[in-house]
């Protein structure tokens, strides 16, 4: 179908929309939201809730919005009385039999039952001298729960599970008020991205038991990040209350993730949380680790680097593509073998969705490192920390026989989250942030840069990585100035790193940028 | 009168689609392009075997027609004449909707209940003989009130016909 | 069994000619009865002649729409190359209905000649005729018909030597009243739960298992041999009153009344002569007080009202109600009609799919409401709380199920006001004694 448009007005604005698009997506371009429960983007429409009727008109009938295609000429009112009193309508029909558990169910405050009875519902109950239905508490699988009253049958779950999943094990059960959404003891609701039935569901029946009375909705503070759990850089937002980190959820990216994340994302956030964090910098005198101020331990450090010939750089997969740039650019020149320390898992595919899938390769940012020239086999690079003057590990999480190899060589500068107190010999520790405590990109499979912000505030003393290690390069030529900013510290990525030549934060925004030339759909 | 007797056990772990009635099962798939098309009659199949439906039976039933448990259980609540738990020996239904209310059918109800010794709609009878179900209209409002017995459709009954006709399944 | 009377003088008997004639049921005494004719001939024209044919007799669906029958069946596609499929709705559970179950049980045949011709109309080389689970006897006798049909060559792979494919299955139905909505019952075909569809797109364009479809009503596809046989233009002239509605119509008249049973009736036939005259008029004592014409989903009409309305489409249309299906429900006077329509609103609470919001709580709530008031209990508000319901059901869902349960609700408190007073003012119904 050729980009044919079609204009209408949606409340008196005038809107241009390609033919066959639906008036509840035409209404987003007219900056209107018209409220819906059973319609998802990602999702099939079956016009269910009855929420999104709007008055067109010419039309006898209220029409649902959701599954009516634009129309030349059409006049759709969304706050006429006759659209509200429909909506008041359906709200009223929900609140009958809903529970009237808003002080114990997690939902409160991102609840859009709660959000469209506020706006428009009736402010008293016509149905008090009667009993509510009742159903139980199910446990449909390991970390959701079905509180079944809650329930306003959307289906959006039973249809995640049928359309994008693939998995339909969960189905409406029942008829009339009697319905209810049912599994059988055969198939639990497992599949590895399940979660996402939590998300969809528009009120507390869906549930995690993970976040099962945690914290409230509005004390959170929602922060936009990267998922580290694998190399697809599924976006995020992260939910922290007080600085600790207690759920993630998806963000929306069309052409990454759609609406969806993995349960194994999903659940990869304590590590934001630890305690056993290093909170000075380190250096060892007398064969001991004394705390030290910034300015000694840069010095000491470029030092170190200024003096080394062979040079091996170990680092994390989750390190930022800052980090790595700065800390390659930092040993440039001398006979470096860097790797990057990937995890491998299963695939396990969303089918529904074109290119999605938890990957094989368990790191967020390992294209990232090898476009920073991380090129070096692990192992091999392992071995190599006997012989070089000058072992740099990155946060990168090391077996005790790795441990006990690094131990062997000469010196060992440990850029270090959490403590480990293995590395007996290290010359230097220094405090870095977790991705979660800085500003920073990654680059995904698809060669598709994408920025991460700052959730949390660094532990004592920790900087970031790349801040550490442009401040030793900064002490080893003239003229030399390090940036001040994560900003600065990646727009200056091209200086060493081509691909990445004049390209900004501002630029990339939230949605990210895929890199010039790049082929899609990579090996990992 | 029934045309056939139906097993009201317990539910067992032996599987319903063998012999005669995997059979019947395959003859349906000729008649329907896809497999899932043939679940309304391959659940019959299994009331017919069985009396009921049990849990065991439907991801039995999912697994051969390429259907999952909960869809099968979806399809199964669905659907009022299936039954969800073992019931009498001769299940009895009687439409009680407003033109067989306007010709009496409460009085055949109050008969029924009494003849049988069920006591209320929904129990089963004490010697495990009948239950006795009210249902929606039954399409015969003219003949009314019409009551199914088992598989057996009977017109024009009248509380003074109830006795004469649970005779003949005694 | 339950036999149907001798006709009336007065009916115009053409469907039910043969009600009560157990010889009727065979192949061979169709054969005799003029059976097999009609499909014969219908073999030897083009479809779009068949076509053009039904769309000239006027006949019109008889499930309850009264769409032009003719009409959908050319919205088919001509050329699409796909399988076309016909569907025969025999779920029958509007109550007040029962004509239907008629047509099967004694003149299986009509209908299996009926749905043979159809489908060689539409381009189709398969039909289901779906039979509510509970027809048990209509289901064993259609079954024991279809067989002959095949026997006799009929149906099959080459229907009567002419090269053309017709078969015909049953689809048995287990218990759901919205399974007779036509895009419902192709998902109870598939396999799925009874669920209506949106609509667009239409069945003609995206029917059973995606195909084009025609779904059409027993009495409908009943009619069609005798269209063809006889002509559209003597179907067309069986009309007493508006052009647009032609031909005979089942009456299938229950309640409370002298001689229930299904009267056959040229359209525009006066509805006091049905009730009066047809159906023997009220029992001794009793006056009549309301009538539901269109089975259960209809206004409810005051005697007034039914006694001066003629039987059609537009007829009973000018009297604030719909023609429906014909399930014809008379009450008299010594009915205690506020439980009617709540017995009524209970039928739709049951049967509604859960799909929409609106019908799901309404119905039920609606019966809530009743049930109170017939418990003496009720609140002065409760009745404008009623008709805010029905406001809220009508016009708002997918099908118009909740639209069914809200119009004798509307129309029963608009025009029986005094009986719900009754009951506001503190009356108790024996019926809901110890509810």
């Amino acid at each position: 179908m050729a980009d044919e448009l079609v204009t209408l007005t949606i409340e008196g604005v005038p809107v241009s929309v390609p033919k066959g698009t639906t008036i509840i997506e035409a209404a987003k371009q007219a900056g209107i939201l018209i409220p819906h429960y059973c319609y998802h983007p990602s999702l099939s429409s079956p016009a269910v809730c009855r929420m999104c009727l709007v008055d067109v008109e010419k039309q006898p009938k209220v029409l649902p919005s959701c599954v009516t295609t634009v129309a030349e000429g059409q006049v759709v009112h969304v706050h006429s009385e006759k659209a509200r009193q429909a909506r008041q309508g359906v709200l009223e029909f929900l609140l009958i039999n809903h529970p009237l558990d808003c002080p114990i169910c997690d939902q409160a405050g991102e609840c859009e039952l709660q959000d469209f009875v506020f706006q428009e519902g009736r402010s008293g109950t016509r149905y008090a001298d009667y009993a509510k239905r009742f159903n139980p508490v199910e446990d449909f699988g390991p970390d959701i729960l079905y509180v079944a009253n809650r329930c306003i049958l959307c289906t959006r779950c039973v249809r995640f599970m049928e359309e994008v999943a693939l998995e339909p094990v969960i189905e409406v059960c029942e008829r009339g008020d009697r319905a209810y959404i049912g599994i059988t003891e055969e198939q639990k609701l497992d599949h590895a991205w399940a979660g996402n039935v939590v998300d969809l569901c528009p009120v507390g029946s869906l549930i995690s038991k993970d976040f099962l009375h945690k914290a409230r909705a509005w004390d959170l503070d929602k922060t936009a990040s990267v998922c580290t759990g694998c190399s697809q850089g599924c976006n995020l937002m992260v939910d922290s209350r007080d600085d600790v980190v207690v759920r993630l959820r998806p963000r929306a990216n069309l052409d990454v993730n759609r609406h969806f994340i993995c349960d194994t994302g999903r659940n990869n956030y304590r590590w934001m949380n630890r305690g056993d964090r290093v909170e000075a910098p380190l250096v060892r005198q007398d064969g001991r680790l004394r705390a030290t101020d910034w300015d000694t331990a840069l010095e000491a450090l470029s030092g170190l680097v200024k003096g080394a010939g062979e040079v091996v750089v170990l680092v994390s997969g989750r390190a930022s593509t800052e980090a790595l740039g700065w800390l390659a650019r930092l040993v440039d020149g001398k006979r470096v073998t860097a790797a990057v320390r990937v995890p491998v898992g299963d695939e396990a595919p969303l089918p529904g969705v074109a290119n999605l899938a938890l990957r094989k390769e368990r790191a967020p940012n390992g294209d990232g490192a090898r476009l920073a020239g991380y090129h070096a086999d692990w192992n091999t690079a392992v071995a190599a920390t006997t012989a070089a003057a000058l072992t740099i590990v990155l946060d990168a999480e090391l077996s005790d026989a790795e441990a006990g190899k690094l131990n062997q060589g000469q010196a060992v500068v440990v850029l270090a989250t959490v403590e480990d107190d293995r590395l007996d010999r290290a010359a230097l520790v220094l405090p870095v942030s977790t991705m979660a405590e800085e500003n920073g990109s990654y680059l995904n499979r698809d060669q598709r840069v994408q920025r991460f912000l700052q959730v949390r505030s660094a532990p004592g003393m920790a900087q970031p990585a790349w801040w550490v290690a442009a401040g030793a390069w900064q002490q080893l030529g003239p003229g030399r100035t390090a940036p001040t900013t994560a900003a600065e510290a990646f727009a200056r990525l091209g200086e060493t790193i081509p691909a990445l030549g004049g390209m900004t934060y501002a630029e990339i925004g939230l949605t990210g940028r895929v890199l010039d030339g790049a082929a899609v759909g990579g090996a990992r | 009168m029934s045309s056939h007797a139906m097993a009201h056990g317990p539910e067992t772990d032996e599987p319903v689609f063998t012999g005669k009635a995997r059979e019947k099962l395959e003859a349906l798939f000729p008649h329907y392009p896809t497999r899932q098309a043939c679940l309304l009659p391959a659940l019959w199949i299994i009331q017919a075997e069985r009396g009921w439906i049990s849990p065991r039976a439907m991801a039995e039933v999912g697994q051969l027609l390429g259907i999952t448990p909960a869809f099968v259980k979806g399809v199964v609540t669905f659907y009022t004449m299936y039954h969800q738990h073992p019931v009498g020996r001769h299940f009895i239904q009687v439409c009680t909707t407003s033109p067989c209310h306007l010709c009496g059918s409460a009085d055949v109800v109050t008969a029924l209940l009494t003849h049988t010794g069920c006591g209320e709609l929904g129990a089963t009878s004490a010697d495990g003989r009948f239950t006795v179900v009210e249902v929606e209209c039954l399409g015969a409002c003219g003949f009314a009130t019409p009551i199914l017995v088992d598989d057996d459709f009977i017109d024009a009954v009248t509380p003074e016909r109830v006795a004469g006709i649970l005779e003949r399944y005694r | 069994m339950g036999y149907p009377h001798p006709s009336h003088p007065k009916e115009t008997v053409v469907l039910s000619k043969y009600f009560g004639d157990e010889a009727a049921r065979s192949f061979d005494g169709w054969v005799q009865r003029g059976g097999y004719q009609a499909l014969k001939q219908a073999l030897a024209m083009t479809p779009d002649a068949i076509i053009e044919e039904v769309k000239a007799s006027g006949l019109r669906g008889r499930g309850g729409a009264g769409f032009p029958t003719g009409l959908k069946w050319s919205f088919m596609p001509k050329a699409s190359g796909k399988p076309h499929y016909l569907c025969c709705n025999a779920d029958e559970s509007e109550p007040g209905t029962f004509k239907d179950r008629e047509i099967m049980r004694w003149t299986p045949h009509a209908l299996i000649e009926g749905c043979a011709i159809t489908a060689y109309a539409i381009g189709a080389e398969r039909g289901y005729i779906y039979i509510r689970g509970e027809f048990t006897e209509a289901i064993r006798i259609m079954q024991a018909a279809l067989d002959e049909a095949y026997a006799q060559g009929a149906l099959g792979s080459d229907a009567f030597g002419s090269g053309r494919r017709i078969e015909l299955i049953i689809h048995r139905g287990a218990g759901a009243y919205i399974c007779g909505e036509e895009t419902a019952l192709m998902n109870s075909i598939e396999g799925k739960r009874g669920n209506p569809r949106i609509k667009p797109p239409f069945p003609a364009a995206v029917g059973l298992f995606g195909m084009p479809t025609t779904i059409n009503n027993v009495e409908t596809l009943a009619a069609v041999p005798h269209i063809l046989t006889r002509g559209a233009a003597w179907y067309k002239a069986l009309c007493l009153s508006n052009p647009k509605s032609t031909g005979t119509k089942l009456f299938s008249v229950c309640g409370q009344v002298m001689k229930p049973g299904n009267y056959e009736i040229t359209m525009g036939f006066p509805m006091k002569d049905l009730i009066y005259d047809l159906a023997g008029g009220m029992r001794p004592g009793r006056g009549l007080k309301a009538v539901i014409p269109g089975g259960s989903s209809v206004a409810i009409m005051t005697a007034a009202e039914a006694e001066s309305a003629l039987c059609d489409y537009e007829g009973i249309a000018e009297k604030g109600s719909s023609l429906g299906s014909a399930g014809f429900i008379v009450i008299d006077d010594s009915a205690d009609l506020v439980y009617e329509i709540y017995r009524l609103a209970r039928f739709y609470a049951h049967e509604s799919c859960a799909q929409c919001t609106n019908c799901r709580e309404g119905t039920a709530w609606t019966v809530k409401v009743l049930e109170r008031i017939l418990k003496g209990e009720g609140k002065p508000t409760d009745l404008d709380l009623l008709m805010d319901l029905a406001e809220n059901m009508t016009g708002k869902t997918i099908c118009p199920l909740s639209d069914s349960c809200a119009l004798p609700v509307v129309s029963g408190i608009k025009k029986f006001r005094a009986d719900f007073d009754r009951y506001l003012a503190g009356a108790k119904s024996p019926a809901l004694a110890g509810v």
